[in-house]
């Protein structure tokens, strides 16, 4: 509990701080009058209807607090019983409890859930924290799961978001600071960072933008990426979206900032990487070789995700010379008697399967089961023999669509789905020479974007041949003894010889 | 001590991908022809000669370099001519520069129509190949580095396709060597020369560049080699897999030669190898609008980035519409580019040093 009032403490600070530049003092002396001190206060709250004034002491005192952000419980526990068992003389006296002569300290206070007590005839005015929370269980977040590891995921409530990553970092270096956003949402945001790894710049850059933002309301961290990333037309994400606390802890320790919201799990992380989106947990828990294994295929599939159609549309519109003899007769044959040019025939399967995939994203689950017979079994196959689509366009864009969906992140998984179409565009007009131009642009474009200040696309463009071991391929942990380039980490050592006892021990194999 | 401070020095690594991939460019297709038209089987001996002469050159530039430390390469002129000359001459530089980038355009889209999209109109492949070389060049020197560098990994592609040609060659091919004396092979030289003119652009960079003065020297030797050793790999393929006399007629023998081969996945490679020719072909041509684009922000004393590189490559980009898929005069204007760059690739270099020379010595005697 003390240590949850400290945080309330530093937080307190940081807002009036800001209150002052907002609004210039607003200081409102309380009176000796108590009925002037509730008129105020009433008036400021537009007389809203759950704003509980409770009479004490015959109309001598008053205790404020709102209805619905107050748990009954807390003031019974921490108010009335200690008045009742007689282990204080006076309400000031209840450890607790905190003083103050400002009126307009009180306004945000009971927005939080506080309740105020105020007495006639004094200038001093007490508040009790007595907030009540509501929180679901820290389970395993839908869009991110793993099949071995940690099974926690954040939730809404920031500061048990905040204490998972500290049970997880139990270290003096781990710093918090928070920040308000939205001028009348008042969001908390916090940004985590370990002080001595973290690039300092990185922090102070992160730090100014928060600070730059000027808005009525903040909804969740997608709101606050807007504000902040480096180049907002791009359509790439430039901060990693992710719910889990392994993977918010293990990007910290590399140095990264981590960046999260009141009322929403989800946790920004910058700066980021291109090739941080193809990272798991998972790839981490099983064997080495298997997290290669799986890390390849995933990076291939980035390649099928957006290029597989287009590639299909040049052969078969431009470059039917490409295909040997034995497969030249099954292709023809197949799109033989399609009515459509191929570039058509994409198109119209591309927007098929999305409008499947955004139809089954709301729908309760037992409707959502109908939706993928009606798009699997109906449109897949009637489409084919009505003459619409041919067979393998079916194929080319089935596993196009499989492949977005390997990437573990969604945001990415999107922006894949979404460059399709100029690639398929490029190529039913230029045909290869289409498609490498549009791959041209696009790893120019990747080589130019940057994740506060810091290359997206190393650690291959620019070149870091030590930090390729964690990116196409994930090699033995021990061997991972530098913190990857990218994040500007102040220490690069990450750990030191951990198997040298594999000298010591007898050999085994000898007997 | 921060470390985020942007890295405004490139490090040598990339220094190297830049001259290489620079160096690389349109005229790897159809170098074995050129090599082979002029000194026959030896023309690879022409390509050695050609390289070592180079050498020569490249120690001239590193020496012009060494005595600016912190110019880039417009800045040294200006230094050495003094103001106005000195823009004078950048200004030439830029013209320079514009028109081999002009000569890049026209034999990339030329080449392109004839094997790929021989009914796609003139303009729109350059204007495409110009819009990603804008893109790339207005990222700035580091963004530059960084993606030639990734891209050199096409490279290894490259061989390995060719590598794949070895099964069919015959060494005697390359035999009698020297037939018909040393002056057809040093005619050749002339060819393989030509093939190497991006390297000025270790000029123009070198004062960007991390390091002591030796290690880039080295760095510049390194990359010349790398390109020589290429050439001389591709070269050498294509004179064992034809015949001499095949090779008289064929414009493009690497392309000829994937063109026979067929796999079970695939037929037709050499579309995948003009494919990621098209790569080397933006690299290079990127270099050069950097380069414009440089020129022009130095002579007119501007900081304006985007404004001078879009300028550079419209610059680029519209002369070549007017000449089209005009072989003949495709053919005119490459032979005078190729005349200028004797001029301002060699020629020239050697009387930027000899100038700074004499005003370093007159200066100091000035002084003392």
């Amino acid at each position: 509990m003390g240590f949850l009032r400290n945080l309330l403490g530093t937080r307190d600070k940081i807002e009036d701080s800001s209150h002052k530049g907002q609004d210039q003092q607003p200081n409102q002396p309380s009176s000796k009058k108590l009925s002037e001190n509730v008129e105020y206060l009433l008036n400021e709250f537009k007389r809203t209807d759950d704003l509980k004034i409770r009479a004490m002491n015959n109309g001598q005192a008053v205790l404020m607090y709102f209805e619905p952000l107050v748990d009954q419980e807390k003031i019974q526990q921490n108010i009335f019983t200690p008045l009742e068992m007689g282990h204080v003389e006076h309400i000031s006296e209840i450890p607790n409890a905190r003083s103050s002569e400002n009126l307009e300290e009180m306004i945000p206070t009971l927005l939080r859930g506080h309740a105020v007590y105020m007495e006639d005839g004094s200038k001093t005015i007490t508040r009790f924290n007595v907030t009540s929370v509501f929180n679901r269980n820290v389970e395993e977040p839908q869009n991110e799961k793993i099949v071995r590891g940690s099974h926690d995921g954040f939730i809404e409530n920031l500061m048990i978001n905040l204490n998972l990553v500290r049970k997880k970092i139990e270290h003096r270096d781990l710093v918090v600071k928070y920040f308000k956003v939205g001028k009348k949402t008042n969001t908390n945001i916090a940004i985590v960072y370990m002080d001595g790894i973290a690039d300092p710049e990185i922090v102070k850059k992160m730090e100014e933008r928060i600070k730059a933002i000027s808005v009525d309301m903040i909804q969740s961290p997608g709101y606050i990426e807007e504000f902040i990333e480096d180049n907002p037309y791009s359509p790439f994400p430039q901060m990693l979206n992710t719910e889990r606390p392994d993977r918010v802890t293990a990007n910290i320790m590399e140095g990264r900032i981590a960046l999260m919201a009141e009322g929403s799990p989800t946790t920004l992380i910058a700066p980021s990487t291109f090739f941080m989106f193809y990272q798991a947990s998972d790839d981490y828990n099983a064997r080495w070789y298997t997290g290669t294994f799986v890390r390849l295929v995933r990076l291939a599939s980035f390649i099928i995700a957006i290029g597989m159609p287009a590639f299909y549309i040049a052969v078969i519109s431009f470059h039917y010379e490409v295909l040997p003899d034995e497969l030249l007769l099954p292709v023809k044959s197949s799109i033989n008697e399609i009515a459509y040019p191929p570039i058509l025939e994409a198109l119209i399967m591309v927007v098929i399967i999305e409008l499947i995939r955004e139809s089954g994203i709301r729908l309760p689950s037992p409707v959502g089961q109908t939706i993928g017979i009606v798009g699997g079994l109906v449109i897949g196959d009637a489409v084919v023999r009505a003459g619409l689509v041919s067979n393998l366009m079916v194929i080319v864009v089935a596993l196009t669509a499989i492949a977005s969906f390997v990437v573990p992140s969604n945001e990415l998984s999107t922006t894949l789905r979404l460059m399709t179409f100029p690639l398929i565009f490029l190529a039913g007009t230029f045909g290869f020479v289409g498609i490498v131009f549009g791959f041209l642009f696009l790893t120019i474009h990747l080589t130019r974007l940057e994740s506060f200040g810091v290359p997206y696309f190393a650690p291959v463009a620019p070149l870091s041949i030590s930090d390729l071991k964690d990116t196409f391929v994930r090699l033995p942990l021990f061997m991972m003894k530098k913190r990857p380039k990218d994040a500007h980490p102040l220490q690069e050592k990450a750990m030191g010889e951990s198997r040298e006892w594999v000298q010591h021990e007898p050999d085994n194999n000898k007997n | 001590m921060s470390q985020t401070t942007i890295k405004t020095k490139l490090s040598r690594r990339q220094y190297f991908f830049i001259i290489v991939q620079t160096e690389i460019g349109v005229g790897i297709l159809s170098l074995p022809y050129d090599l082979h038209s002029a000194a026959k089987q030896d023309g690879w001996i022409s390509l050695l000669i050609g390289g070592v002469l180079l050498q020569i050159v490249l120690l001239v530039i590193w020496l012009i370099a060494k005595r600016y430390p912190d110019k880039d390469f417009f800045q040294i002129q200006e230094a050495v001519f003094s103001k106005w000359i000195g823009k004078g001459v950048s200004l030439l530089y830029v013209a320079y520069f514009s028109m081999v980038a002009m000569v890049i355009l026209l034999l990339f889209v030329r080449l392109i129509s004839l094997w790929v999209l021989p009914q796609t109109p003139f303009w729109i492949l350059a204007l495409l190949m110009i819009l990603v070389c804008l893109y790339l060049a207005s990222g700035g020197l580091n963004t530059m580095a960084r993606f030639y560098t990734f891209v050199s990994i096409f490279l290894v592609v490259l061989v390995a396709f060719v590598l794949y040609a070895l099964k069919d060659t015959q060494l005697t091919f390359l035999f009698p060597i020297l037939n018909s004396g040393w002056m057809p092979v040093i005619k050749g030289a002339n060819e393989a020369v030509l093939s190497f003119f991006g390297f000025i652009i270790s000029l123009v960079i070198y004062s960007k560049v991390e390091g002591s003065p030796a290690q880039r020297l080295r760095t510049i030797f390194y990359a010349h080699w790398f390109v020589v050793l290429f050439y001389l790999f591709t070269v050498l393929v294509s004179f064992t897999f034809f015949s001499p006399v095949e090779m008289s007629f064929i414009q493009e023998p690497l392309l000829y030669m994937l063109k026979s081969f067929e796999f079970v996945i695939v037929a037709r490679l050499d579309l995948f190898f003009l494919s990621i020719w098209i790569v080397n072909v933006a690299t290079t041509l990127t270099t050069y609008v950097y380069m414009t684009g440089l020129g022009l922000m130095d002579v007119f004393n501007t900081k304006k980035t985007a404004p001078s590189y879009m300028i550079a490559a419209l610059l680029i980009l519209i002369p070549p519409l007017f000449i089209g898929y005009n072989m003949e005069r495709v053919d005119e204007f490459n032979n005078f580019v190729v005349w200028l760059g004797y001029i301002f690739s060699v020629a020239f270099l050697f009387i930027i040093y000899f100038v700074s020379l004499i005003r370093g010595s007159l200066q100091k005697g000035g002084s003392s």
